[in-house]
This record gives structure tokens, sequence and C-alpha cells, in this order.
């Protein structure tokens, strides 16, 4: 049997742009070698962080959507997220980290966020 | 000299035709009970990997596949001595015979579909704005308005991928049909819909092109892409941790751009 591969699209440079878009957004792994250790381990830190904030907010957001949630109460959850939030930006722009950095590849399982 | 090795195969026999490998030498079966595991040596280690050596790695591949049920082994997978080639082989036997048996006769196809998310996420804020069933967040400090902007942004997330699943659902149930497994990787970006992988029966090949073209065909914004047959990249099921088969060739992850 002879294998005839084909790969067939009326639209290939729209692919080639996302497919590149989302390799390009995840490196493979935590840069840490001597000269910048330091933001390879800060990365996967806010990373972890990050992620425990985006689960608190989404639990927020489905208790907010229940209604289950008093006015002080969604303010309060509202100041919490606020600094928390700022606080990550701070951490980020010292440790000079963008957004789509803050993610793991976890091979066959796919990636962390 | 290191062992180079590039698939697991279903066969104890020696490799008929005549394949060569990394450096041009010549593959050759390291036969352990009744499968075996495709190597090749090699004289240095490979210092930098380039577009070649990933290339020549899956020509092996797909020609071994030609002939054989192939475990295709990660590209740079090397071993000291054939004793430790063997080792491997013991450990593994088990998991490799389960797997080659389950996968004899059987492609891999990959299917992405790309949508507009910028259009979808326009349409679903337009009707957000005119549904009364909002949930109403007064703005009287910035903690509040903070939330509301969460809150709103939370709700057109949840839409967008409800929304995006009600499509995949669609296209999935069509195309497992003629599918024996499948994996689904759901909106990998904002505009990446779906990248499937189905698991076909060779002699249904027929069958699932012919639908690839049908749905193509379907009016509407999605953009489809076909690729394959590949070997069965993503149906390798271990159960013991094995890196030699954790990582997918980067040619198929990039078949747009190096195939067409």
């Amino acid at each position: 049997m002879t294998i005839n591969r084909i790969v067939e699209t009326d639209s290939p440079e729209a692919f080639i742009e996302e497919i590149e878009k989302i390799q390009g957004a995840l490196p493979k792994r935590i840069d840490a070698n001597p000269k910048n250790v330091e933001k390879g381990l800060a990365k996967l830190v806010l990373t972890l962080i990050e992620l425990i904030r985006k689960l608190m907010e989404k639990q927020a957001m489905r208790r907010i959507e229940s209604g289950s949630l008093s006015d002080e109460e969604i303010e309060r959850i509202g100041e919490t997220l606020m600094r928390l939030e700022n606080k990550m930006q701070e951490l980020k722009e010292i440790f000079g980290l963008e957004d789509e950095e803050l993610n793991l590849n976890l091979g066959p399982l796919g990636d962390l966020m | 000299m290191k062992i180079y090795s590039y698939a697991i195969i279903d066969s104890n026999s020696k490799i008929s035709d005549s394949i060569n490998g990394l450096e041009g030498v010549g593959v050759y079966n390291i036969y352990y009970r009744d499968i075996g595991i495709v190597v090749s040596e090699l004289s240095e280690q490979i210092q930098d990997i380039t577009q070649e050596h990933i290339l020549k790695h899956e020509e092996v591949v797909e020609k071994l596949m030609e002939s054989f049920t192939v475990l295709p082994v990660s590209f740079l997978t090397l071993f000291k001595k054939k004793d430790d080639v063997l080792l491997m082989m013991r450990e593994y036997y088990s998991d490799f015979r389960e797997n080659l048996d389950r996968l004899r006769n059987k492609i891999e196809f990959g299917i992405r579909i790309i949508w507009s998310g910028e259009t979808i996420r326009n349409r679903i804020i337009d009707t957000y704005k005119k549904s009364s069933a909002n949930i109403s967040i007064t703005d009287t400090s910035p903690e509040k308005s903070f939330i509301k902007e969460k809150f709103e942004k939370y709700k057109l997330d949840k839409e967008f991928e409800e929304e995006a699943n009600k499509v995949i659902t669609l296209i999935d149930d069509f195309f497992s049909r003629f599918a024996a497994e499948k994996k689904l990787e759901r909106l990998k970006s904002d505009n990446l819909l779906l990248s499937a992988f189905y698991l076909v029966e060779k002699e249904r090949q027929g069958d699932f092109k012919e639908a690839f073209e049908r749905t193509k065909r379907t009016p509407g914004d999605l953009k489809f892409l076909l690729s394959g047959p590949w070997p069965p990249y993503n149906f390798i099921v271990l159960t013991k941790n094995a890196d030699m088969f954790n990582r997918k060739p980067i040619n198929q992850d990039l078949a747009g751009k190096n195939t067409l």
C-alpha cells in the first residue's frame, strides 16, 4: 500500500496564521538558564497564581449568576479580585512578563490554561 | 555509536525494503517476541536539529506504515546499546502489543476548522444588549464597576463556548460515523474552533474523505482543513509513562505550512 498524504483546504493562509499564533504563544519549557533564572522561576510561580486567580474569579461569577450573593458580598468580592488583579499586574511588570507568557505546556495533557 | 529509533512495528522479521534513515544509514528491526523496533545506527550526537532531520524521521515512519502497523516513536529517541533497547521492549511489551492490536489497519486524519471568533462575539454582544434577562449590577462603586465588567465578560465567554460546542457537536457527530476513535481540541484560539483527530479504518478512508468534501460544501463562514493519512500519533495509549511517544511531529502541527 502506498500512502497518498493529502492536505486539503481552501484557506491555507488562515490556517497557517492560526496555528503559528497558538504555537508561538506557548514556550515548551520554562527558560531557566543561569542568566535569567529569576525570571524563569517568577514565570512559573506567577502562572500558578494566575491559574488560582482565574479559578476564584470564575467561581465568583458563577455565584453572581446564580443570584446567591448580596450587594455587600458582591462589593467585597469586587474589592478582593480588583486588588489581586492589580497586584498581579505589578508583579508582571517587575519581571517583564506578558499575559500570554503565563501558561505552561503540559505535553500530552495540553496547556495549563 | 548510538541506536536511533523510529517506530515499533507488529513484526519480528527483517525489513525487506531498503529504507535509509538518518545519516543515510539503512534501518533494521530489533525484534522482541512477536514485535520489533525499527532503528538505525547513528555515528554522532545530533547537534543542530534541522527540518531535514525531522522529515527523514517521518519519511522512515511513513514507509514502514505502508507495510506494518506502526507506533511512531518521538524524534530523537536514542539508545546507547542493543541491550537497552531490549530492556525497554521487555518493560513495555504488553502496552505495545495492545496498541498494535487496537491500531491494526487504522490510520489517523486531522481536521481543523476556523470560524470568525470576532463575528460570533459581536453577535452575542448585540443579543446580550437587547436581552432583558441580564443580571443587573449597579455600578455605584469602583468595586462594583469592576465586577460588572468581569461579569459581562464571563457571560460573553460562556455564550461563546456554548455556541462553539453546538457547531462542534454537529460536525463531530457527522465525522464520528466514519471513525473508530476520536480526539477533539476545542477553541485553541478564538478563531481555531476545532482541531480534531479521527482514527479511521483503512478501508473507510474513502468514506471519510468524501464526508469531508460534503461538509466543506456546507454553506457558511467555516473554513476547513483535512490532513492525512498519518500514523496514529494521537491514539497511542500507554499504561506506563514513556516520553518516547509524547511528542508529535512538528510536520503534523504545521501540516498546512509544509505540505500545501
